[in-house]
């Protein structure tokens, strides 16, 4: 499998690693988040047969945190974000 | 008391290897020095960096060059220093000049880095490296896995490479990328 970094371009999926649902990048605050909100964070997750955006570490290349969006049909990686401009559009500061 | 003097030896022994015009040697003068941005600094770096030794920040997967100093950039905000450098001050020296505008890392005990040089190089490191190393051009840089080792490579010339790895598998590398090119020749 191929992942088209943004900025060093097709890499191997042999370089990174994969985290899982990128809906981790959404963590509700700990300190004011009703219980069950975070052990639906921690523990729930989709399991799409189809389009799924997960979180994918290049850490034998830049050490980069991506946002890879995939299909989980054909193995077609749809698109490549890097994950610190997908958490800032969400309005985190870094 | 005994006198006791403790001598520097270099990683892999000072290797110089010759395979049938092609050469393998370990430079054990480098300096490197990690350099990473502080958030929203980019701007004072870039600055610095022109100002300390004529060098731009390098794009990514590329790196500059000015005289000896060769800048390369390892990630979105951080490059590494790479430059002669005979003592042990490497950091000291490097932050001198950059006035606190980044944060700096000795990183010289942690690498080892070989140039590779000769007609057979781009065919004895296809074999290992899956990078498209043809397609780079002269001071592209990438870091990936060669023989399961975490390794650096940057395109010095035509023929010649300088491959930076953990100095703590030096010798499993070392040993894969000789291998690699008795295959070739």
């Amino acid at each position: 499998m191929i992942i088209n970094h943004p900025l060093l371009g097709p890499r191997d999926s042999a370089e990174f690693v994969v985290l899982g649902d990128a809906c981790l990048i959404d963590r509700p605050d700990g300190m004011n988040a009703a219980i069950e909100e975070m052990h639906d964070y921690a523990y729930i997750r989709d399991n799409p047969a189809g389009e799924h955006r997960e979180l994918w570490y290049h850490e034998q290349g830049d050490r980069s945190w991506l946002v890879v969006t995939r299909s989980t049909l054909t193995h077609e990686v749809i698109e490549v974000e890097l994950a610190r401009n997908v958490a800032r559009a969400r309005g985190r500061s870094r | 008391m005994a006198e006791i003097a403790l001598e520097a030896a270099p990683v892999l022994g000072g290797t110089s290897l010759e395979l049938s015009g092609n050469r393998i040697v370990e430079r054990d003068d480098l300096a490197i020095v990690s350099i990473a941005t502080p958030l929203g600094g980019e701007e004072a770096l870039a600055e610095a960096l022109r100002n300390g030794w004529s060098l731009d920040v390098p794009e990514p997967a590329r790196s500059s060059l000015s005289g000896t100093v060769r800048a390369i950039r390892t990630s979105p905000d951080q490059m590494m220093l790479i430059f002669p450098h005979a003592t042990p001050d490497a950091e000291a020296v490097v932050q001198e000049r950059l006035g606190g505008t980044g944060y700096t890392t000795d990183q010289t005990d942690s690498w080892i880095a070989l140039e590779v040089a000769g007609p057979d190089t781009i065919s004895a490191m296809e074999r290992i490296c899956p990078l498209d190393l043809q397609s780079f051009e002269i001071g592209g840089t990438g870091r990936t896995v060669m023989e399961h080792i975490g390794a650096m490579a940057i395109r010095t010339g035509d023929d010649a490479f300088l491959l930076l790895s953990a100095s703590s598998s030096a010798g499993s590398f070392l040993h894969a990328v000789e291998t690699s090119y008795r295959y070739v020749t």
